[in-house]
């Protein structure tokens, strides 16, 4: 017996070249499943010396995030009623904006709205201590995840030419790869395979919407996209056990039967893997499970930390189904169902990264000013983060807090000047949001966990009607972060990737001319930038 | 190279590749069996082979050494891995894998019948074999040609419904009733032995025809007691029966029953039929045995829920969202216009609009929240049907659909245009008009992103769409953008709150408020100063990639000022106009067409000019030529000379195509109903849907929800948008309901209504198959699987006879042959197999 030449399949070859990536990634994907894992470098899945793995909670905010409306410039003379009519927040006198401390949490208590002061008059704009910046009042519950230093909150980032279109740039943040229309898998699918576990675990990357989101999409490793986890299982032929293996026999014997080279097929054959794997693995978690808050954080009873249902949502039961009592909308509770979905995943399984999406920011008329449509939206964001920070305290298993970073995105900020129709358009930069137990956010008495809105910055925010706030075309918020490098931040010092794995997860990222790491000039456009936060 | 190899020099087998294949086919060059392994087993050669596409046979060449040439080699053939029956000497030898492949045309029929079509049908396949693809082509490209008039309301008369339910016999008598006062009219009602009923078995029923007066067969409870015969309407025979329930029932003492004799076994299973007709009661029917083994329950909304009353509410404002897609899913699935049904489709999701922008806008202005729906839905109707008649046009043009698109009120509220103003404030400055619609007919209707346009183009396009608005027309008006709002009243004797929109006739449609507009110059597509002002002696010019004819082409469009009133609505149309023909446009559109007809890998952007190409590049170009060109003549843009230049391309035509497409949720679950979709002998459909079932399913399966996408850039063409695990899991969910209805278990998910009757289907098409499993496999993995080839088939095949030759355990051997025909056993072994199939992953392709 002999072993000759076995010919290279030129299916392999054809999708590494289309996929520009370097060659050790294409590599990687081609080898054995079980032999990725120990060829894997870097730390990406591994657990570390704490014998901890560590991961990521994402939440793409789609539609384009107003940062101006949610962490606000209040120091900035120019965020006024001239340039916002309607829109404009004026700061909550409770703590004054300019003292320095940690952030204002006003607690609405047992008989007041949660979005109320307990005269009943409407929150201002809150006080985060640096004395320059606010948050919108509807993301009050963010400012306990802030005082307990797990909160980083990111202002004025954008990324070199920045597209206005949703489409591109939505795209350019999930492949990692702005102004390049030719990388076509997303950024942390990127770092799933990065990890060589793509082939091992049942789950590495998932997120819980409507289908996959480019992030998590490349056509060489399955990601999992989950819109409804109670109809995660199969039906027989017939309906009963043994119809089930029956089924399931011929099936997975059908899909291994060898088909012409078709642009398609490798890729369906991976999402059948994946199904028959994420099959075994949500039969044993319960994802309709209620988590309680441990504390009376508002001043009321503890409330349910995923609202999906009038009755937990806040205080709204037990305060005689009292509107006022929510805490956030009563449409986000399929959200707050697949958020409650990601962090299960993480906590209960081997998947490192999940995540969701809420859509709806593209806030053109009526944005609302203290209630209404922007609003309600960031309620949702400032529950979430809220809410994920004590399930992971109070129930650690497979993830603690201290292990997860939770980041949002979105695409860019919306113009500096309310329009016509009490609304703002696309801009430029905006504001992120990172939270965990390992972040390195305010201190008291110390470091802020306000990054990129002061005048103290490195690259100062510059206030009145030539500042930072019209730099742009004279119109737009100008950047001085680039998201890349605060997810950079995130997957070398949090997930553990390599100087090498980085550069294939955010490609170039190393290069002089993009200024990610170090900061300097970006010579794209010619914008000065900040070197990568120190958030972790 | 390899260690091994080396060490054995004496012995150095190699695969040499070679394809034959019929002089027609231009295949080759991308299509050739690798050899993945090749090995010797005590003495013969083993030798595994990759398929290739379409592969009618395979045949396996060797010799000693090239100089002479290669002979047929014995052997046998295990799927793809071929074993020699000669044991052959340790000395070099030299072996070649050729494939013959099956005709060229049938692989283009079933390119056709894929992408032109919404997936074969039995008879569509059959069909389109036997004319071939150039016919059938033609006779696609020329709907016009094609008789049809499924938009026309079903006539009263033949309103009837038709409903099967097979159960066990749990006891023998049979209950009749409504849930509430009210009537329907019944006939034909049989009950037979068997899963299914070929009309051949004895009706157990007794006058279940109402033929002959009501005797003591049909026992009258009181609440339906004045129920009686009739002869209008009527079914069959000359005599049907009015239900008349005064008062609704729930069991014997309150139904009419009928007990049968002799008694039915609980351990069979049993077929009721019946027909029924309903005027307006809304009420739920039941037929059931006692005991529930037959439960039918039927909802009566006092519509005939075809296409026809779909259209025809829809057009009448009285249409809800669920019943457009019913008429969408529905036409989809029995059109034989199927390639005006996929190109409406393409369309409606190019120029993507949003229902539920659409209705919460007229909630807004003054429609009850409850009924805002229904001239929402309306509006979306309204341009689909436009889209549609235009279609039918033999010189249809993109810029012919533009204008539907522009002017429908969809769109003016779905981007924005309907609040955006550019007029003068009395301060003497100008309203900033909104972007959305600007942007987006640039991105994503016409230029295509980032292809020769730029944000100051947006911003002075925008000002051009101020004061496009929408207006409530009455009858007659509705073409007309200046007319007032409706005062046509539905009731003209309300007095308070006459004028209520609910109380207008009329149809939403295009509102020009000229004092809205920004009456200032626009320069669109023009070179700029660095302040941001155009230089209006320098329109932009049509980059160099794209080469002659276009290369160097003005295209700056200079909207000067002076036009004032009502005729400044000429700049948007002068706009489309402009747009609907530049190379961007003809690019932009013909890759998406190209993505749709051919596979996902058409890019924007091609250097037209060097010396790199592909047959996707070249493709692009032909097409791009026909639209700047018309053969014949004619204005720009007529459609049906370009979707011939890439239905007449070899790459379209070839196993470049097929195959290669997942299929979106859309077009699997109408694919689904297709397949297994033709006239019985005795005129039943064996495969239904109300196109409710359909709904549910799409919006499970990656919450593709027909007109009411989100996002301005439409449902994705590719396929791995649509495939994740979560998605799967929904498709194969699907599947499977849909095949085993209706044997399912009580609870199940699926619309009764969306169901498939495989047995009837072999009956019709192909009788042997009901008994000998070899015929069944062969007839279902052609229909389903066409174009694979025999060869490829083979693994396929031998599964599926396994499956059908295995009792439902998966273990006992249990001959298909030997169940009977009629049996649940049979039903349900043939119901699994198909479910099998339509999960696979070759389903998911097209």
């Amino acid at each position: 017996m002999t072993s000759p030449r076995i010919l290279t399949r030129r299916g392999f070859l054809h999708h590494s070249a289309a996929l520009g990536l370097g060659t050790a990634l294409a590599t990687l994907t081609d080898i054995p499943f079980v032999m990725q894992r120990a060829l894997a470098e870097g730390g990406i899945g591994k657990p570390g010396p704490d014998g901890r793995v560590k991961k990521v909670l994402f939440l793409f905010l789609r539609g384009a995030n107003d940062g101006i409306n949610a962490v606000i410039p209040t120091g900035d003379s120019a965020y006024n009623t001239t340039t916002r009519p309607t829109l404009h927040v004026p700061p909550d006198p409770g703590v004054d904006w300019r003292t320095r401390g940690p952030a204002h949490f006003p607690v609405a208590g047992p008989n007041t709205g949660t979005y109320l002061r307990p005269d009943g008059t409407q929150l201002g704009a809150l006080a985060l201590g640096n004395q320059f910046a606010t948050l919108h009042p509807s993301l009050k519950f963010l400012a306990p995840v802030y005082n307990a230093g797990h909160l980083a909150l990111l202002h004025r980032v954008g990324y070199p030419r920045q597209s206005r279109s949703h489409f591109d740039s939505q795209n350019y943040w999930e492949t990692g790869s702005p102004r390049d229309d030719l990388i076509k898998d997303g950024i942390f699918y990127r770092a799933m395979v990065e990890s060589g576990l793509t082939g091992s675990n049942a789950l590495t990357g998932v997120s819980f919407q409507s289908s996959l989101p480019l992030l998590l999409r490349g056509s060489k490793a399955a990601m999992t996209n989950i819109s409804d986890t109670s109809r995660y299982n199969l039906l027989g032929v017939p309906n009963t056990a043994a119809g089930n293996l029956k089924a399931d026999r011929f099936l997975a014997e059908a899909n291994r039967i060898a088909a012409p080279d078709r642009k398609s097929r490798e890729f369906l054959n991976l999402q059948y893997a994946n199904v028959a794997r994420t099959l075994e693995t949500f039969a044993s978690i319960n994802f309709n499970q209620e988590f309680l808050d441990n504390e009376a954080t508002d001043g009321d009873l503890p409330y349910n930390l995923f609202p999906t249902s009038n009755n937990t949502n806040g205080g709204y039961a037990a305060r005689g189904n009292n509107a006022a009592k929510y805490v956030v909308p009563t449409n986000s509770y399929d959200f707050f169902r697949q958020l409650r979905a990601a962090a299960l995943v993480l906590n209960k399984t081997d998947a490192l990264v999940a995540g969701t999406q809420i859509d709806g920011w593209d806030t053109h008329s009526s944005q609302g000013t203290l209630n209404g449509s922007h609003p309600d939206l960031l309620r949702r964001v400032g529950w979430a983060i809220y809410g994920l920070r004590k399930y992971f305290l109070q129930n650690p298993d497979q993830c603690r807090w201290d292990d997860l970073i939770v980041v949002t995105l979105s695409e860019f900020g919306r113009t500096t000047f309310e329009n016509d129709d009490n609304g703002t358009d696309h801009a430029e930069a905006s504001v992120m949001f990172v939270a965990g137990g390992s972040i390195k956010g305010y201190q008291p008495g110390g470091r802020s966990g306000v990054f990129g809105c002061s005048p103290s910055d490195p690259l100062p925010w510059q206030t009145g009607t030539a500042g930072s706030m019209f730099q742009t075309e004279n119109r737009y918020l100008k950047r001085t972060y680039d998201y890349r490098s605060v997810l950079g931040r995130i997957f070398r010092n949090h997930l553990g990737s390599t100087p090498e794995q980085l550069q294939r997860i955010i490609p170039g990222y190393a290069r002089p001319a993009d200024a990610l790491l170090a900061g300097g000039i970006q010579t794209a456009d010619g914008v000065r930038i900040q070197a990568e936060p120190d958030l972790i | 190279m390899n260690p091994s190899q080396s060490r054995s020099p004496r012995w150095s087998a190699t695969a040499i590749l070679l394809l034959l294949l019929t002089p027609v086919l231009r295949a080759a060059e991308t299509a050739s069996p690798d050899a993945t392994g090749i090995r010797i087993q005590s003495g013969r050669p083993l030798l595994e082979f990759q398929p290739v596409p379409s592969a009618l046979s395979y045949s396996i060449l060797g010799g000693p050494s090239l100089t002479q040439p290669l002979a047929p080699l014995p052997g046998t053939l295990q799927g793809f891995l071929w074993t020699g029956s000669d044991v052959i000497g340790p000395d070099s030898g030299f072996f070649q894998v050729q494939a013959q492949s099956i005709p060229t045309n049938d692989i283009a029929v079933v390119n056709l019948l894929n992408r032109l079509a919404y997936g074969p049908t039995p008879d569509e396949l059959e069909r389109a074999r036997q004319m071939g693809p150039d016919a059938w082509i033609q006779e696609q490209l020329a709907p016009e040609g094609i008789a049809e008039d499924l938009d026309t309301p079903e006539p009263s008369t033949e309103g009837w419904r038709k409903v099967t339910f097979t159960g066990t016999g749990s006891a023998s008598t049979l209950y009749i009733y409504l849930d509430g006062p009210g009537d329907v009219y019944l006939d034909g009602l049989r009950l037979v032995l068997g899963a299914s009923d070929d009309g051949t078995r004895p009706n157990l029923l007794r006058n279940g025809d109402f033929e002959t007066a009501l005797g003591s067969e049909w026992v009258r409870s009181p609440n339906v007691s004045t129920s009686a015969r009739t002869t209008d309407p009527v079914k069959s025979g000359a005599v049907a029966l009015h239900l008349i329930d005064t008062t609704g029932g729930t069991t014997r003492a309150s139904s009419l029953y009928q007990t049968i004799t002799p008694s039915l076994s609980s351990s069979q299973t049993y077929t009721l039929t019946y027909w029924y007709y309903t005027t307006a009661s809304d009420r739920n029917l039941t037929l059931r045995l006692s005991g529930r083994g037959i439960d039918s329950v039927e909802r009566l909304d006092g519509r005939v829920r075809g296409i026809g009353t779909h259209a025809s509410d829809l057009l009448n404002g009285v249409g809800s969202v669920t019943q457009l897609r019913s008429w969408h899913l529905l036409r989809a699935v029995e059109s034989r216009r199927q390639l005006n049904e996929v190109l409406r489709q393409f369309f409606e999701n190019h120029f993507v609009t949003e229902y539920t922008k659409t209705r919460d806008y007229l909630d807004g202005i003054g429609y009850p929240n409850a009924v805002a729906g229904l001239p929402a839905a309306q509006t979306e109707f309204i341009e689909n049907r436009r889209w549609q008649q235009a279609l039918l046009n033999p010189g249809v043009t993109f810029l012919d659909l533009l204008r539907i698109s522009a002017e429908s009120p969809a769109m003016i509220v779905y981007l924005d245009t309907v609040s955006s103003r550019g007029d003068r404030r009395s301060d003497g400055t100008y309203r900033v008009a909104n972007e959305n619609y600007a942007r987006e007919l640039c991105e994503l209707f016409c230029f295509g992103v980032d292809n020769g346009y730029d944000q100051e183009d947006i911003v002075q396009l925008s000002r051009v769409w101020t004061g496009w608005s929408v207006e409530l027309r009455a009858p007659g008006q509705e073409g007309n953008p200046f007319a007032p709002r409706s005062t046509t009243y539905k009731d003209p004797s309300v007095v308070t709150n006459r004028n209520a929109l609910t109380n207008l006739v009329g149809t939403w449609s295009l509102w020009y408020r000229n004092t809205r507009h920004d009456p200032r110059s626009k320069y669109i597509f023009y070179n700029r100063n660095p302040n941001g002002s155009p230089i209006t002696s320098s329109p932009r010019r049509v980059p160099a990639r794209f080469g002659p004819p276009w290369a160097g082409r003005a295209y700056g469009l200079a909207l000067t000022a002076g036009g004032n009133g009502t005729n400044t609505l000429a700049e948007g149309y002068s706009v489309l106009s402009h747009m609907a023909n530049q190379p961007f446009t003809q690019e932009f559109i013909v890759v998406k067409l190209c993505r749709l007809f051919v596979h996902d890998d058409f890019q924007t952007g091609y250097d037209f000019t060097d010396d790199v190409t592909s047959p996707e590049e070249e493709l692009v170009k032909a097409a791009m030529l026909a639209w700047e060109n018309p053969p014949g003549g004619g204005p720009k843009g007529q459609l049906r000379h370009v979707l011939r230049v890439i239905l007449d391309s070899p790459t379209f035509r070839s196993t470049l195509a097929s195959q290669h497409k997942v299929r979106s949720p859309l077009e699997f679950a109408v694919a689904a109903v297709r397949a297994f979709r033709t006239q019985s002998a005795e005129g039943i459909p064996t495969a239904v849907t109300d196109g409710v079932g359909l709904q549910t399913m799409l919006n499970r399966a990656g919450r593709m929800r027909l007109f009411d996408r989100a996002d301005p850039d439409g449902y994705p063409e590719t396929g791995p948008a649509w495939i994740s695990a979560g998605t799967l899991v929904e498709r194969l969910r699907f599947a499977q309901a849909f095949a085993l209805r209706p044997t399912l278990r009580p609870g199940n998910e699926l619309d009764a209504r969306t169901s498939c009757d495989p047995v009837n289907l072999l009956r019709t098409k192909r009788p042997s198959a009901l008994s000998n499993a070899g015929d069944a496999a062969d007839y279902l993995l052609d229909l389903l699987f066409p174009a694979e080839g025999p060869a490829n088939l083979a693994p396929y095949r031998e599964l599926a006879i396994q499956f059908l030759d295995t009792a439902d355990n998966g273990i006992t051997p249990s001959p298909y042959a030997s169940l009977g025909v009629g049996s649940t056993a049979h039903d349900q072994r043939l119901r699994g197999l198909v479910a099998f199939l339509l999960t696979t992953a070759r389903f998911q392709e097209q």
